[in-house]
């Protein structure tokens, strides 16, 4: 079935996204919200004029960045393993160890404290990264050095820090959840950090020597190994390049609130797996997964301001759309395309 | 001046075998070399100490006079040697200059960026300058094997190589492809590169090569210019015996009607028309040869007669019944014996041992199947007796599938399927990858049951095999029988002919008797109800493509004096 947004023209996109799929999706997120906007200017007091308040208010574009960032950042750490033929399903767990990581060290610093002129929050920031970045170390070895099952130890991932988070809170906060920082990193800093990552990781995929070998090893990774270019080297560097940027997400996400909430699924709420969604949907493009990613917390963002307002929106239903949509787009529309080799462990012969 | 490559007296033992046994050999600068050997003649691991894949146990290689040791293809690779393997290690998505620089990369922006257009530059300058026909930006998916192959030389040529190694380069070619390849070899060679191939092809050594080696047990049995040698001196060489070239078969009256296919119309994965109707009848005791272009319409046609694939229209009449809507298993149980085209995706499980392999079909029925449990003795001795009747080496039935060479599998798969007493043996290239010895064997193992009055259906490339087999010989053009001829009147040129789609006029050569199968009335006779989608036997009375087909085709009956 062919996609009936594919021919849309778009000739400014045409340089920057090279596949009429991604093309499409950001065209159709662009097109749902101009005329919802158009709808709600025309029509202020019918249902489209209060979605549209809401859509276009400064507060649900707010939380729509803050919701978006652990996605959207998660999902580009998502892509690089898995482009490089490491499936990394254990994306939840590094948002959860990174974002216990940031509110733990933070707090031990001391909101106020300062180590070498970089305030505590930010020292806690960087920690998050390094949780999250050693973590996925963890799942690297395993999987790269002793070919464990990726799933399996995906899964792991996730569990360990599922478990893990809310323990050492409880060992050192006395609960599960921490109380608060009474300090957070706002929302335009998460904002910015997503959009410059965006563009990083699109430019490192498309136009280094490195994105090219990544892409190498996620579907031949024979051709890369012959051609001299150590096949691990490059998977290595793939997830642990996923560990850093969900790690950025993790600890945005925990410190833009100042708190780590460890009940339930914790914080993080199945945004691990949201993002890996949200890169499949954007098909491994970093502006598809952005794109994803934003539609996906601005539909959590206005999910909650209707309820606000008084509408009946079930969120459990809500918060089921991403993986409806990600199922339609893999069986019908079916341009998502999934690295040949990931997946597979490599033995080099030589 | 010094040879390109001087190997000299390379010895590779490998625990309990000698590989390559003091082999001495000098290919000179400018020419085309073709290694030639039977299946584990040492051709292969030969080529993989010059390239530093293995260190010889004993030995030198010398490349332009120096003597060098080669830690691992890295160290060939800046010696100037390149390789070119048989399974392409090409990145199939990616594009065909992003192929070619992989690994090597032109940079700019201090190393950061990829310089895609010195790339591209680099690209189009190496593909003009030897004459390749490649477009840089095309994605390697998108182009055909001929191509891909040429990516491959391109990747060698980029990173300065002088000496290529291609491992039998023309295994996954079209006839016409193998021709552009020694197109390739000759402007390679005017510029001054070498080229060694591995092969175990006679007629490509001697059209290809300039000076052809020829490797038995790990010991170079002799270097001989082309020019001088025939086809039987090099069959001699490899084998070590002399080699009957033309199996012998002789004159047999048909029995009854085993197949009769009428009008059979099939569509490929992409829901072209790929088999656009062919009719044939097949006797006991016949060898029908079907020969053809690959991608021709012979995978379709072949799996429309085996129950793989539903054809759209038309019927398959097998001992007198029809076979629509019948399933693999009710074929493999009236006794249609099938060797597959691609032996890893259809003919074996590649994770299973000889053991499961060879009760792979009949795994439900005795002596195999017990009591619902699987009598794994009676399942070992039956895979011993195959693997000992068709030579097939090591002879370990507790072997995985995988672990074979592809010659080796093959002869299983054959010995398999030739052992099911079937009624009809569908063999498409049974003799792909197996050297000339094992061929030789297969091909009497045919006759024989040929002579005991089986059907054969025999699809493959080997004008030869088809043509030295069968009784009589289609031959298909885009799906449809360009004719049915008499293989011991016609000429090579009148086949080609036909395989390029012309038709003959000479009635002499269409020996064969001819009717049209449709005109008499024989329409789609499993036609059931008609209902459209997921209706496999398809042909409704009175479809208008039945009438109106352009691709009206001669059914041959049967009645050949072979």
């Amino acid at each position: 079935m062919r996609n009936p947004l594919a021919d849309v023209p778009v000739p400014l996109l045409d340089d920057l996204i090279d596949d009429d799929y991604v093309r499409s999706l950001v065209v159709g997120v662009v097109g749902t919200l101009g005329t919802l906007g158009l709808l709600g200017l025309l029509f202020p007091d019918s249902v489209a004029g209060d979605l549209a308040g809401i859509v276009f208010s400064a507060g649900t574009a707010e939380s729509t960045a803050r919701l978006a960032a652990p996605i959207v950042l998660a999902g580009l750490g998502g892509i690089f393993a898995e482009k490089s033929g490491v499936i990394n399903i254990g994306l939840e767990g590094l948002l959860i160890i990174s974002a216990f990581a940031s509110v733990y060290i933070a707090s031990v610093i001391g909101i106020g404290n300062a180590v070498l002129g970089v305030p505590a929050i930010w020292i806690g920031f960087l920690a998050g990264i390094v949780a999250s970045t050693l973590l996925a170390g963890v799942f690297a070895v395993v999987c790269i050095e002793f070919k464990a099952d990726q799933i399996i130890a995906g899964l792991a991932v996730w569990l360990i820090a599922l478990g893990l988070a809310p323990f050492m809170s409880t060992v050192f906060f006395g609960g599960v959840n921490t109380p608060n920082l009474g300090a957070s990193v706002g929302w335009r800093y998460s904002a910015t950090m997503v959009v410059i990552a965006t563009a990083a990781s699109w430019w490192t995929l498309n136009r280094t020597a490195f994105g090219k070998h990544l892409r190498a090893s996620g579907e031949n990774p024979k051709a890369l190994d012959t051609v001299g270019v150590s096949v691990s080297r490059v998977r290595y560097a793939g997830v642990l390049l996923s560990g850093v940027l969900s790690g950025v997400g993790g600890s945005a996400l925990a410190l833009s609130i100042g708190q780590f909430v460890g009940s339930g699924e914790t914080m993080v709420q199945g945004k691990g797996f949201i993002a890996i969604v949200a890169y499949l949907f954007g098909n491994y493009n970093p502006l598809g997964t952005l794109g994803a990613g934003v539609l996906f917390a601005g539909l959590d963002a206005t999910q909650i301001r209707l309820q606000q307002l008084g509408y009946a929106v079930p969120d459990t239903l809500v918060q089921t759309i991403p993986y409806v949509v990600v199922i339609v787009v893999l069986a019908l529309v079916g341009r998502t395309r999934i690295p040949a080799a990931a997946g597979d462990h490599y033995e080099t012969e030589e | 001046m010094n040879p390109a490559v001087h190997l000299d007296g390379i010895t590779k033992r490998f625990p309990g075998v000698v590989a390559n046994d003091d082999v001495d050999l000098a290919i000179e600068r400018g020419s085309v070399h073709a290694l030639l050997g039977e299946n584990g003649a040492g051709k292969t691991t030969l080529m993989n100490v010059l390239y530093g894949l293995y260190r010889p146990t004993e030995g030198t290689v010398v490349v332009e006079g120096e003597p060098r040791s080669f830690a691992s293809p890295r160290d060939a690779i800046d010696a100037g040697i390149g390789m070119i393997h048989q399974h392409f290690m090409l990145v199939d998505p990616m594009t065909v200059w992003e192929n070619v620089v992989l690994g090597n990369e032109p940079r700019t922006w201090g190393g950061l960026r990829v310089d895609e257009k010195a790339a591209r530059e680099a690209v189009i300058e190496l593909s003009e300058r030897y004459g390749f026909d490649v477009d840089p930006d095309a994605r390697i998916e998108d182009v055909s094997v001929g191509v891909q192959q040429r990516v491959e030389i391109l990747k060698a040529l980029y990173r300065g190589a002088e000496v290529l190694i291609m491992d039998e380069p023309t295994a996954v070619l079209t006839p016409q492809e193998v021709e552009e390849l020694y197109g390739v070899f000759e402007e390679l060679t005017e510029q001054g590169k070498t080229i060694i191939f591995i092969s175990h092809k006679l007629g490509e050594a001697l059209s290809a090569a300039d000076e052809i080696t020829v490797l038995r047990d790990g010991v170079n049995v002799g270097t001989v210019a082309s020019e001088d040698v025939t086809r039987e001196d090099l069959a001699e060489m490899m084998v070590g015996r002399e080699v009957l070239m033309e199996p012998a078969t002789t004159p047999q009256e048909p029995g009854d009607r085993v197949l009769g296919v009428t009008d059979l119309r099939v569509e490929d994965d992409r829901g072209v028309e790929a088999v656009s109707g062919v009719s044939f009848e097949l006797r006991a005791g016949e060898v029908l040869g079907i020969a053809g272009v690959d991608g021709n319409g012979q995978s379709q046609l072949v799996e429309a007669i085996t129950g793989m694939r539903e054809p759209e229209s038309g019927s398959v009449e097998y001992l007198g019944e029809p076979m629509a809507g019948a399933t693999r298993r009710e074929h493999i149980d009236r006794g249609m014996a099938f060797i597959p085209e691609d032996r890893h995706e259809k003919g074996l499980v590649m994770s299973y041992d000889l053991v499961q392999n060879g009760i792979l079909g009949s795994q439900h029925e005795p002596p195999f199947a017990a009591g619902g449990r699987i009598d794994w003795n009676a399942s070992t001795d039956h895979a011993e007796s195959v693997i000992e009747a068709y030579d097939v080496r090591p002879p370990n039935p507790d072997a995985d599938a995988e672990s074979f060479s592809g010659g080796n599998q093959q002869k299983f798969i054959v010995g398999r399927e030739f052992e099911r007493d079937p009624d009809l043996v569908v063999a498409t290239h049974p003799t792909r990858g197996v050297d000339i010895g094992s061929t030789e064997f297969l091909h009497d193992r045919l006759l024989e049951l040929r002579a005991e009055g089986k059907a054969i259906l025999l699809v493959s490339s080997k004008l030869d095999e088809v043509q030295g087999l069968s009784d009589r010989l289609a031959v298909i053009h885009e799906g449809a029988f360009t004719g049915v001829v008499d293989p011991a009147t016609v000429t090579e040129e009148e086949i080609g002919l036909l395989m390029a789609g012309e038709t003959l006029d000479d009635e002499s050569v269409s020996g064969a008797a001819i009717h049209d199968a449709v005109d008499d009335g024989l329409d789609g006779d499993g036609a059931g109800d008609g209902d459209g989608a997921g209706d496999g036997d398809g042909a409704g009375d009175g479809d208008a493509d039945d009438e109106s087909g352009p691709n009206r085709e001669p059914a041959a009956d049967g009645g050949v004096e072979a």
